[in-house]
């Protein structure tokens, strides 16, 4: 197992100041998110919730460094994500952060075992093909290690991607509707795998949902609505 | 009406998305390219006949050895063409006590109805070109005429009875015939004072060319109601016969013309068939809901089909127009080297543009939009519910169907058509086989190599069948181009060794053996470049095996024309350069009574190794033994003989000699001497008739370069097309990739690798079938030779894999910009 990277000593994990944005439409500026001030602790396990449009994504892709903010700043461990280019804001995303998807987002040419390696080959990590086989045995799936996301359900498809996410053992996890895509029986397997490997790896957990249930596992939730904390 | 509706607004959507760009763009492409080369390639041509009618004076003519019938006249004049006529015959002319053979023709009123005459008040000095033969009462003489006879212009030459005024030296007439070397000094005169010459008696030896020009319909008309009622001593004079050193060139630069229009449909086509897959697949979704909705399949594909055919007018139509415009620029870049008069551009062209350009639509579109009725709706639970790809048959047998009908039209061979399409099927088999093998040993290599060299690798590994079609598809296009450009360079090649600067353009006959030697000091004097002097002995081939010929030969046959007059026989103890033994062997010891043939008399008269030949010459008759057969080239205005004698065999017979030379024009003063000096030789300038074949190769030269350009232009939007195709999957990747952490440099390079790898396969494989289809072709379509090329091996591989590399790196570089927040979007 590889040691994490984040120092647990420090407080927040992830800092946001007047965080915003607004896209432009014919109609003219439309705000989508603003004045988002948010301190994270490492470890802690947080639920956004919200309406469909109320730019609960948005947040997600923000703290992520998937997107750039029109104003304000993040902060992920000590970096400002904000401040660092494209293949800076990358690098940050393959060491502290793991991800996963409403809809599971495996390369569909890959095996199983080559989709769960890719984070850690894209990082240079040795030894990437015996700590996928292992994570994906973890999430049981070990007898699957060759099929490709065509030849799996889609519960096996979103135990893939969990143990894609897990595998470089990432200070952060973002999890977008793990469960919307599956039915409650198999998601409620997908999430307590879920929080088992986030236990386990005392990952800091920050999740989008709809479900009050599932918010209601997390320490602790966010209320989105027209995009402001509410 | 509801469904046209539909059908319109949703194309109407598409197109405003940008949905329908690069399909619109392919389909200007290939109808573009088709309307554009059909219409250059038609008019050039009829412009090209009309200039070569020029050759003939006419567009038709009929050469006879008696008048004919009224009737024929006045079916011309139903048909609205004009006519002329010419008649040919010898004379002796007898002034200042000299006597000289000569060869007189009197022309009509309307001669010549194409190209024109030269004549000159100045032996050798520039001449005035005139569109009428002389006027009642005056007679144009060549030079000779007025040396040998000790004549001057103003002076009176009596042809038969008649008296007639010499106003002018004839430097140049349009139609004079191929049979150089019995050529007579030439009188023409006026068809008006022919019977005052009371030279033509019943059973003299006369010649009569009736002329006729006008619309290519109703020369065609008039042509196909004369055939049927030819009889034997009457046949239609041919550009392709009468003029082989222009016919060749013709005849090749047509299929050159066929050969590019069907190389550029062929491109456009790929690339019609590579964007139309990408529309295909980008509306799966679309297609599920409608047909949750309640759409059958037929109203799914009435659907797209309909929009199709919007679409298709819609390209077809502007193509055309794009079309007709491009080969107007074309005519006007080469305005200078076309001739004044041009062809008008033929609307039936343009309208063939049209439907051609449909055509070749749908056999592309058709078989990647049919996957579209086979989406399932269940596909709107499970988007990873791909339909089953269309049927490989229909895919290729539909494009192989309409290129061979291409094929066919411009090689209107059925038997080469299906040779070609055969090859043609063979070679994908064997390609497909190839790119498979290929990425099977790629596949092998992939766990040696490193993460960014892998992913580059798997990029075409992971999707065998994908990369296949791929890999095949750049291919066809890499051998389409380089076909365009090999052939086009070895065709050009060809003419210029054909016709190099240092080009013969004067001809020495009947050199008498005691002149021969102090004329060919004279021509080294001056440093002169000619040909060999030949012996020539003037006879007839009367038996082949004592069978006389005239049993053998077909009707209208190279046979028979070659046995229905004198020939020039020679002797050689060496093989003539430009002349290749084909069967038997050449001469080693001097042994007489030996012939050597040329091949294509040989094979019309079907004579071979060991046959016995008879000759006459004047009243004695010899026999001589076949034992080679000769190829040679008709075409290099060199001379050449059907009949070639072991030394020895002709000796006692009288003979003459013939050479010919290039005389640049500072020394044409010589020629002037020549003629006092030598008294008897005739001297034939062909500087006329090479110049208008220069010119006429330039023209050709000058549009199969455009005609290049527009399949280069053709080939990159293939390859535009192939790399848009599959952006969609690439985006979706790439930025799921960088959410992992993936970095653009990684992603650039991993891309970069796949599409060189993608353009070195492609290129290895279009190398190894070009030079295949280049042999064949060569063998059997443009007779011409072939020689591998090594630079190809090389450049071809290289060359594509980093033209494919760089615009794959190109085309899908928003791979590595685009947000991966949209992962994101599309997930939510």
């Amino acid at each position: 197992m590889i040691p994490t990277q984040h120092d647990k000593n420090q407080n927040s994990i992830i800092t946001t100041e007047n965080l915003g944005k607004t896209v432009k439409t014919a109609e003219g500026p439309l705000s989508i998110l603003s004045d988002i001030n948010l301190q994270i602790k490492a470890g802690e396990s947080i639920a956004i919730i919200g309406e469909s449009g109320s730019g609960k994504s948005t947040l997600l892709g923000l703290l992520a460094g998937l997107d750039l903010p029109t104003t304000g700043s993040v902060v992920i461990d000590g970096k400002e994500l904000t401040a660092m280019d494209e293949d800076g804001r990358a690098a940050v995303r393959n060491e502290l952060i793991g991800f996963v998807f409403q809809a599971f987002q495996l390369l569909p040419g890959l095996t199983a075992l080559e989709n769960v390696m890719l984070p850690l080959e894209l990082g240079g990590i040795k030894q990437a093909g015996k700590l996928a086989a292992d994570l994906l045995d973890r999430v049981g799936l070990g007898h699957r290690l060759t099929h490709t996301p065509r030849q799996l359900s889609g519960g096996e498809q979103q135990r893939v991607a969990l143990a894609r996410a897990f595998v470089t053992r990432p200070a952060i996890l973002f999890a977008d509707e793990p469960t919307g895509n599956l039915d409650s029986k198999t998601g409620q397997h997908i999430i307590d795998l879920l929080f088992e490997l986030n236990l386990e790896n005392s990952t800091t957990l920050i999740l989008v949902t709809h479900d009050p249930h599932l918010a209601q596992r997390c320490r602790c939730t966010l209320n989105i609505a027209a995009g402001r904390l509410a | 009406m509801n469904r046209i509706v539909l059908a319109s607004r949703l194309l109407f959507r598409d197109g405003r998305a940008g949905e329908l760009t690069l399909l619109l763009v392919a389909l200007v492409i290939a109808v573009t390219g088709t309307t554009a080369i059909t219409l250059f390639a038609d008019r050039l041509h009829r412009t090209m006949t009309a200039q070569a009618a020029d050759f003939l004076a006419a567009d038709l003519v009929i050469s006879s050895s008696q008048k004919i019938p009224r009737a024929w006249l006045e079916k011309a004049g139903q048909l609205h063409l004009k006519s002329a006529e010419s008649t040919e015959f010898s004379s002796v002319l007898i002034e200042n006590d000299e006597l000289l053979l000569a060869g007189v023709k009197a022309v009509s009123a309307n001669y010549p109805l194409r190209g024109f005459l030269k004549i000159t008040g100045t032996a050798f000095k520039a001449a005035q070109t005139v569109h009428a033969g002389p006027a009642g009462g005056e007679v144009w003489v060549d030079q000779r005429i007025l040396s040998m006879l000790r004549l001057k212009i103003g002076d009176t030459l009596t042809v038969g009875e008649k008296a007639l005024i010499i106003s002018h030296i004839l430097t140049y007439e349009p139609d004079k015939k191929g049979n150089l070397y019995s050529l007579s000094p030439r009188v023409m005169m006026s068809a008006s004072d022919l019977a005052a010459t009371r030279v033509i008696q019943p059973g003299s030896h006369v010649h009569y060319f009736f002329q006729f020009s006008g619309s290519a319909d109703a020369i065609g008309a008039f042509n196909h109601w004369l055939k049927p009622r030819l009889e034997p001593g009457q046949r239609l004079l041919d550009i392709h016969e009468d003029r082989p050193e222009l016919g060749t060139a013709l005849t090749r630069a047509e299929r050159y013309l066929g050969l590019s229009s069907v190389v550029v449909i062929l491109i456009a086509g790929v690339a019609i068939a590579t964007a139309t897959r990408r529309y295909s697949e980008r509306h799966f979704n679309a297609t599920a809901v409608l047909r949750c909705l309640g759409c059958t399949r037929r109203d799914i594909l009435w659907l797209y089909i309909s929009q199709f055919l919007l679409l298709g007018m819609l390209g077809s139509i502007s193509g055309c127009l794009f079309g007709w415009f491009i080969q107007e620029a074309l005519f006007h870049l080469l305005q200078n080297l076309l001739p004044g008069q041009l062809a008008k551009p033929g609307l039936l062209a343009v309208f063939f543009g049209f439907v051609a350009g449909l055509a070749i639509f749908f056999a592309f579109a058709l078989p990647p939009l049919l996957r579209l009725q086979r989406v399932s709706p269940l596909r709107v639970l499970r988007r990873d519910l791909e339909p089953l790809p269309t049927g490989a048959w229909l895919v290729y047998g539909l494009a192989v169907g309409l290129i061979g009908l291409f094929i066919w039209r411009y090689t209107d061979n059925l038997t080469q058509t299906l040779s070609i399409l055969g090859g043609g099927a063979i070679a994908l088999c064997i390609l497909s086989l190839l790119v498979r093998g290929l990425l099977l040993l790629a596949e092998k290599s992939v766990p040696r190599l490193n993460i960014t060299w892998r992913f580059g690798v798997q990029g075409l590994t992971r999707n065998t069948g994908a990369s296949v079609n791929q890999i095949v598809a750049f291919s066809v296009t890499l051998v389409a181009m380089t076909l365009s450009f090999t052939v086009r360079n070895d065709l050009l090649d060809n003419w210029r060794q054909q016709l190099p600067e240092d080009t013969p353009n004067y001809f020495l006959l009947n050199i008498f053996p005691d002149q021969q030697a102090s004329l060919q000091q004279a021509l080294l004097n001056h440093k002169i470049k000619g040909s060999r002097f030949y012996p020539v002995v003037r006879g007839r081939l009367v038996t082949i095996n004592d069978t006389p010929v005239q049993r053998i030969v077909s009707k209208d046959s190279q046979g028979e024309r070659a046995t229905h007059r004198d020939l020039s026989l020679t002797w050689s103890a060496s093989l003539p350069e430009d002349n290749r033994i084909s069967a038997g062997q050449w001469w080693r010891a001097a042994q007489t009574g030996q012939v050597s043939i040329e091949q294509q008399l040989a094979d019309n008269l079907n004579v071979g190794l060991g046959d016995k030949l008879a000759f006459t010459v004047g009243s004695e008759q010899f026999d001589a033994t076949v034992t080679s057969i000769r190829s040679l080239r008709w075409d290099t205005l060199k001379p050449n003989f059907y009949m070639i004698f072991s030394p020895g065999t002709l000796d006692h017979f009288a003979n003459t000699f013939i050479t010919s030379f290039y005389l640049p024009e500072a020394q044409k003063y010589l020629l002037n001497d020549w003629v006092k000096s030598y008294r008897g030789i005739t001297v034939l300038e062909v500087d006329a008739l090479l110049k208008q074949f220069k010119s006429i190769l330039a023209q050709l030269t000058e549009a199969i370069d455009y005609l290049l350009y527009f399949a280069l232009l053709a080939g990159f939007t293939v390859l535009f097309a192939a790399v848009r195709a599959s952006l969609d999957q690439r985006l979706h990747e790439g930025a799921l990739m960088r959410t992992l952490g993936a970095g653009r440099t990684f992603l650039r390079q991993t891309q970069f690798i796949e599409f060189a790898l993608t353009g070195f396969c492609a290129g290895l494989l279009a190398v190894v079938l070009s030079e295949s289809i280049i042999f064949a072709l060569y063998r059997q379509v443009l007779e011409l030779t072939y020689s591998p090329n090594p630079i190809l091996w090389l450049v071809l591989p290289i060359g594509s894999a980093a033209l494919v590399g760089l615009s794959g790196y190109w085309g899908v570089k928003e791979v590595a910009n685009r947000a991966p927040l949209a992962v994101l979007r599309e997930a939510e």
